[in-house]
């Protein structure tokens, strides 16, 4: 589903020049449940802006579903982005004074379903993070946890194959991080493909699979042996 | 994204920063409400003139001395000097079979007092005929007849203000005014005639013009000749005899009537109408452009907000990026907010404008003792809101650009 060969990406700040990613190489299947983890410049978030066709390769290939980056002009990127893939992010990123419904509703106001077919999708989203009775109340008056689940049920409403999930419980308390992970791994459970970007090795064990960068490289990609699953709790 | 969405969207965002909206829009209200009054006054004064000059009467005639040509400013100057028409003028025109009736006029200035109380006057030399023309009645006593003209009597008719600022309660009939060191004998007083804008005629003293000439004066012209054609329809060929006639009289030499040589000009009511209908039209354009500089400054503030807006939102803006909004889709919303603010400014100035050009002119009604229409004219509604729309585009054109073309990843990372 996802291919990535020798992807490198260089930032020119002037006259110095940096390289996040290294020659980087790896595949995703439909179904897996993927932590990108390392520490603070490896390059992950870089890694996963590109995955996420948010941002260019200066070089090598990176494919979702057979069809390459470079073949695609911005207007298809937005496309790609609005009917493939859902974002979670580490600070919410909900929009201010605004409801619920209408939070989860935003991805959905780029695309051309009819409005019966939306808000049934809307309502079964926030059934799926389980905010039922917070529908039509606005983002400023939850809780951090609570704010996370509205972004999932945002990240699913356009029923993604690929979610993207960046530091999601980094900004948490462990018993809300630990339901945020309980969500991801339903989701997974239920054919999503999951990956999950963080520094915590507790939070990363609950994928399926590990990839550990540094300095723009990979330098362990593993299956997770022992792998923890959120609804029995882990401690934080 | 449909428009609908767009639409409720640019609300929703207004609203939640009302104040900010409100100080806004307030440059475009401003400016479109002052442009809506400017042209509903202009408007207003335009029919109000037109009408005035139409009620002295669409069958009349007005000749005065001086050549035609030039501009208003300059005939008001050159006519000042100009002493072309004589009284046999008059009889010469009356000799028309197409004109009904014939009338002249003198003005002056000067004291008129009474027992002590002094009272700066415009006094008019005219005859019987004059009076009937300038549609002139006569409240108590009698006006000026032929007998006063052929035998230049030394009598005055008090318009009705002026009696009253003269005499107060007293009755003036029998008693002698003084004007230029001339006693002159009270035989009349005129009706209230209501507020006019260029004469007041209520103001006016009425002298048999042979008196005015000779003894007042000392003069042998006369300022104006009135004509009363019998119809309206034989006005063109009266005033066209009119013009042969004085050309006659005055010696002028002018086959082809070339106007610019003559030295005197024949006015029809519909000529006078037109005349001033051009004069308050410049002055409504000319003071509505002022107003107008309100609506550009108003677009400034719109432009200098919708950027600080954006600024504010750079990470909404990455995040709808990233969900999959287009470039296109971020620029149609920040063009519909600014949009959104100006049309609702310029409705709001455009209700605010009327309310107050309606306020003005009962108050103007009530200043000027005559009806000032109110109206509002379709054309300023469709400029105020038409403009109001294109200064949303133009100015908030720049801050959608800006921020359609915001990096999704450089957003989101935004604080």
């Amino acid at each position: 589903m996802i291919e990535v060969k020798d992807l490198r990406k260089e930032y020119c700040d002037g006259e110095m020049k940096t390289t996040a990613l290294d020659g980087v190489s790896f595949n995703i299947q439909k179904g897996e449940f993927v932590a990108i983890m390392g520490p603070s410049g490896s390059g992950k978030s870089t890694l996963m802006h590109i995955m996420g066709f948010l941002d260019r390769p200066s070089s090598g290939i990176f494919k979702f579903e057979d069809q390459s980056i470079e073949e695609l002009n911005d207007d298809q990127l937005a496309f790609i982005r609005n009917n493939k893939l859902g974002f979670i992010f580490q600070f919410f990123n909900l929009l201010p004074r605004t409801s619920v419904f209408d939070n989860v509703k935003l991805p959905l106001i780029y695309t051309k379903i009819s409005e019966e077919e939306k808000n049934q999708r809307i309502l079964s989203a926030i059934k799926a993070v389980g905010l039922e009775h917070r529908i039509k109340h606005l983002s400023n008056q939850l809780s951090g946890g609570e704010q996370q689940r509205v972004a999932i049920a945002r990240a699913i409403v356009n029923n993604p194959s690929v979610i993207f999930a960046d530091e999601p419980t980094g900004n948490l308390d462990s018993k809300s991080g630990q339901q945020i992970m309980e969500i991801l791994q339903d989701l997974n459970d239920a054919g999503h493909t999951i990956i999950l970007v963080t520094h915590e090795q507790y939070t990363a064990e609950t994928a399926k699979r590990i990839i550990k960068l540094r300095d723009g490289q990979i330098v362990s990609d593993e299956t997770v042996k022992d792998r923890k699953i959120a609804k029995q709790g882990f401690v934080k | 994204m449909k428009y609908r969405d767009l639409i409720k969207l640019s609300f929703r965002t207004l609203r939640t920063n009302k104040m900010r909206s409100a100080l806004t829009m307030l440059g475009i209200i401003i400016g479109v409400g002052s442009v809506i009054l400017m042209m509903s006054l202009g408007n207003g004064a335009q029919n109000l003139i037109v009408g005035q000059v139409a009620s002295m009467g669409s069958n009349n005639i007005y000749i005065e001395p001086g050549s035609p040509a030039g501009s208003i400013s300059q005939q008001t100057i050159d006519q000042l000097g100009k002493v072309s028409l004589k009284a046999k003028d008059a009889l010469a025109i009356a000799k028309d079979p197409n004109v009904e009736k014939v009338s002249v006029m003198i003005y002056g200035n000067g004291i008129a007092s009474y027992l002590g109380e002094d009272k700066k006057i415009t006094f008019m030399g005219v005859d019987s005929a004059s009076m009937e023309i300038s549609d002139l009645s006569i409240m108590s006593g009698r006006g000026i007849n032929d007998d006063d003209v052929n035998g230049m009597t030394k009598v005055i008719v008090l318009g009705h203000k002026l009696a009253g600022d003269l005499f107060g309660e007293d009755d003036p009939i029998g008693k002698n005014v003084r004007v230029k060191k001339l006693n002159l004998k009270v035989v009349g007083v005129l009706e209230e005639k209501g507020g006019q804008i260029f004469q007041t005629f209520d103001d006016y003293a009425y002298i048999p013009v042979t008196t005015t000439q000779k003894l007042l004066m000392g003069v042998d012209y006369i300022n104006a000749i009135l004509v009363k054609a019998k119809s309206e329809e034989v006005i063109d060929q009266v005033v066209e005899n009119a013009r042969i006639v004085l050309r006659e009289q005055h010696n002028i030499y002018n086959p082809e009537g070339d106007l610019t040589k003559d030295d005197f000009k024949v006015m029809s009511q519909v000529d006078m109408a037109n005349m001033l209908t051009q004069i308050t039209g410049a002055l409504t354009a000319f003071l509505s452009s002022i107003a107008a500089i309100a609506l550009v400054v108003g677009g400034i503030g719109i432009m200098n907000i919708m950027l600080v807006s954006v600024t504010e939102r750079t990470r909404e803006i990455g995040l709808r990026k990233a969900v999959g909004a287009r470039n296109k889709d971020i620029m149609n919303q920040f063009l519909l907010e600014a949009i959104t603010l100006t049309l609702l400014g310029g409705i709001i100035g455009f209700l605010g404008g009327t309310l107050l050009s309606f306020g003005a002119s009962i108050a103007l009604t009530s200043a000027l003792k005559s009806t000032w229409g109110f109206t509002i004219p379709i054309g300023a509604v469709i400029l105020s809101l038409g403009v109001a729309t294109a200064i949303g585009l133009i100015f908030g054109i720049y801050p959608a650009r800006k921020a359609s073309k915001l990096n999704p990843i450089e957003a989101l990372r935004h604080e």
